[in-house]
């Protein structure tokens, strides 16, 4: 029931994506393909989890990537 | 910012049924315009998103004639069917099959299995001696529909969901929708609309506790459902509630289909089977209800036995083509697939409403016509086609696309200011973000999801459903005013519960107004528990009335065919002999009253006064 912060951070909050910035090249394809509209680009200018909870760990995101550059490292931490 | 915009056919909903309804309208009339809104994305939205393993139920020559798949439909709707639309479904799956392959740009043999004449490849499925399921390698299915939908000229408004459909002189006028990333309104005047918005899934909360962890697709709040109730169409089967086997936490299927049909077995802990066939009807349903009240549960589906080859099989189905994340979640808890006792079952984890997985929404005919002229429905949120899977939304998809095409062509605009409607629409919609303060809308989802789970999961208890109702005017009325959204994603989560707690009424409801039992255990009343002869034939309807929700009666069209209308089982008798209780002497009951507490309670009042004078 916690959601993740929208204040400014550092680092992206806790969230069980991982994306490789040495291969994402920002095409923002996965915020765009999420069917539950949970990505957004970040300041870091790679995508990461903005609603993170209502992620329905389907793996579009990772599926989509042409780059190979997103992982599903786990589930959402109450169904684990 | 408003934009007012005009299509002939607008499509709510770009899913399976959907995207299928946008390619036959231009397939019909390449003049028409289509547009086509989806509160996700076409290519991935929807219950068929990920991807598809299989077509469910799929009548298909030489093995299986239409007249089966009515038979099919007849025994496990219980009689509650119009067999005209399952047939005029089951008529269009040969073309089905084809035309998919040609979308998808697949072989024959590639997307779907071939036997050795070259006829589709069918398996069991259903409690007839007909084949009726056909595997399909659909990984990529939505992104060829979408691709072909954008190839027609469609205009396509992703992110999109539709805030209200409006009628004028009660006949369509067009669609308000509210673009979740840019804020962006659109009023799309329309002669015809297509409803294929989805099921109502995210309804009861699995014991998680996890919002997004639904069976089906979290995006299918009841939109749909909501939308129609509004606009004044006819819902029907309210009562006959989806409740399935799933993998317990995961919320995924129970591999009934993926590996059922491959050799694999459900057996309760004891190692005794449970049902006889993998169907979701009311006599599988109330065995598996059994084995839970008999304390023999929990139902392990055992696939340790299979060859290595077939276990291989069915981890390339639910680890890829089904969601990966059921890879990651049997590896969290170190199962394997070729251990006993991997796959855990749980049952009615999650009470919801769907057309395609159960019976319940808009009520059409074999045309896919609503009460209101130019409204079609088809999919999840059709109750017209129960109990149809994929292969009714895409078949059905398809007819109401021609329908409406047709519809649309014969047809002038409606009257009304587009304008002036769409702020109608808009008014109060944007309430939760100018909030300076307010409840979070996932915890208002989270009271109103946990209330429709406790008081709506069968065993119906009449008592608990009027809690249920009560629980959703109260909401509604205290908590929905109260909601703070921080942007247009969140705005939208506010948004959806209306639909949570109005389809969460109707269901009560319905059930409520259904005073006996049916579909085993989708409506079981502890207070009816039989079927009735006056309820045979019957629907239960719910609309819209001047004063609040309206239910009635109404019989189903005349059937064609005679076949059985009622599965083989019987509800069981819920009294429990516990023995003899204890039982007090008279001379040892407590005297009424309590003046030592009394006594307290004036020295605190006294003792209150002095401190606050």
């Amino acid at each position: 029931m916690i959601k993740t912060s929208r204040k400014k951070w550092a680092e992206p909050p806790y969230s069980w994506l991982e994306v490789n910035r040495g291969k994402c090249n920002q095409c923002g394809l996965c915020v765009e393909m999420c069917p539950m509209d949970v990505l957004r680009m970040g300041p870091g200018k790679l995508p990461y989890m903005r609603y993170r909870d209502d992620c329905w760990y389907c793996d579009v995101c990772v599926s989509v990537c042409p780059r190979k550059a997103v992982t599903l490292k786990g589930l959402p931490y109450l169904i684990r | 910012m408003l934009h007012v915009k005009k299509a002939d056919i607008v499509i709510i909903g770009g899913g399976a049924a959907g995207t299928m309804a946008a390619i036959h309208a231009h397939r019909a009339n390449p003049a028409l315009k289509v547009a086509i809104l989806d509160k996700s994305r076409i290519e991935t939205s929807g219950g068929a998103g990920r991807g598809m393993d299989a077509i469910n139920t799929i009548p298909l020559p030489p093995y299986s004639d239409p007249e089966d798949f009515v038979e099919m439909q007849t025994k496990i709707t219980e009689g509650v069917l119009d067999q005209e639309v399952s047939y005029a479904y089951a008529e269009r799956c040969p073309e089905l099959v084809q035309e998919l392959e040609e979308i998808t740009g697949r072989a024959k043999g590639d997307l779907f299995p071939v036997d050795e004449r070259g006829n589709y490849q069918l398996r069991y499925v259903q409690a007839v001696n007909k084949p009726m399921m056909l595997y399909m390698d659909g990984g990529n299915l939505k992104r060829s529909l979408a691709k072909a939908v954008r190839g027609s000229g469609a205009e396509v408004y992703d992110r999109t969901p539709v805030l209200k459909i409006f009628t004028e002189d009660g006949r369509i006028q067009g669609v308000l929708g509210f673009n979740i990333r840019s804020g962006d309104y659109f009023f799309i005047q329309a002669k015809a609309v297509c409803l294929t918005a989805g099921p109502a899934g995210r309804m009861g909360l699995a014991s998680s506790g996890y919002l997004s962890n639904t069976y089906e697709f979290p995006g299918n709040s009841g939109d749909g459902y909501a939308l129609a109730y509004e606009a004044g169409a006819e819902l029907v089967n309210m009562e006959c509630y989806q409740a399935l086997t799933m993998l317990k936490d995961f919320q995924g299927p129970a591999c009934g289909y993926v590996a059922g049909t491959r050799g694999a077995k459900s057996t309760n802990r004891a190692g005794e089977g449970i049902w006889t066939h993998a169907y979701p009807s009311g006599d599988t349903r109330l065995a598996t209800w059994r084995t839970f009240a008999e304390g023999k549960g929990p139902i392990y589906l055992h696939t340790h036995e299979l060859p290595e080859e077939v276990i291989r099989i069915i981890e390339h189905i639910q680890f890829g083509t089904e969601r990966t994340g059921r890879y990651l979640f049997h590896k969290g808890r170190k199962q394997d697939y070729r251990q006993p006792k991997c796959l855990e079952l749980a049952f009615a984890e999650e009470i919801g409403a769907c057309g395609g997985h159960s019976s319940s929404g808009v009520n059409s005919n074999r045309q896919g016509e609503t009460n209101i002229p130019g409204l079609f429905v088809a999919g999840d949120v059709d109750a017209g086609l129960p109990f149809s899977f994929l292969g009714g939304a895409l078949a059905m998809g398809g007819l109401i696309g021609e329908e409406a095409a047709q519809y649309a062509a014969g047809t002038g605009w409606a009257g009304g200011n587009p304008r002036s409607r769409a702020r109608e629409g808009i008014r109060g919609f944007e309430a939760p973000l100018k909030r300076k303060l307010g409840l979070p809308a996932h915890l208002v989802e989270f009271k109103a999801r946990t209330r429709l789970q406790y008081y709506l999961k069968p065993p119906k208890n009449p008592e608990y459903h009027r809690i249920a109702v009560w629980w959703m005017e109260r909401i509604r009325r205290e908590d929905l005013p109260e909601i703070k959204a921080e942007d247009y994603h969140d705005l939208l989560k506010a948004h959806e519960i209306r639909s949570i707690l109005l389809v969460g009424e109707m269901m009560a409801r319905a059930s409520l107004f259904r005073e006996e039992s049916r579909w085993g255990y989708q409506h079981w009343r502890v207070d009816f528990p039989e079927k009735k002869r006056e309820w045979d034939g019957t629907w239960v309807v719910v609309r819209k009335g001047e004063k609040g929700m309206e239910l009635g009666k109404k019989k189903v069209p005349p059937s064609r065919w005679n076949f059985p209308s009622s599965m083989e089982y019987s509800y069981p008798n819920l009294s429990f002999d516990l023995g003899v209780p204890f039982q007090r002497a008279p001379h040892y009951q407590n005297p009424l009253g309590d003046p030592w507490t009394k006594g307290r309670m004036i020295k605190m009042r006294g003792a209150g006064k002095r401190e606050g004078g």
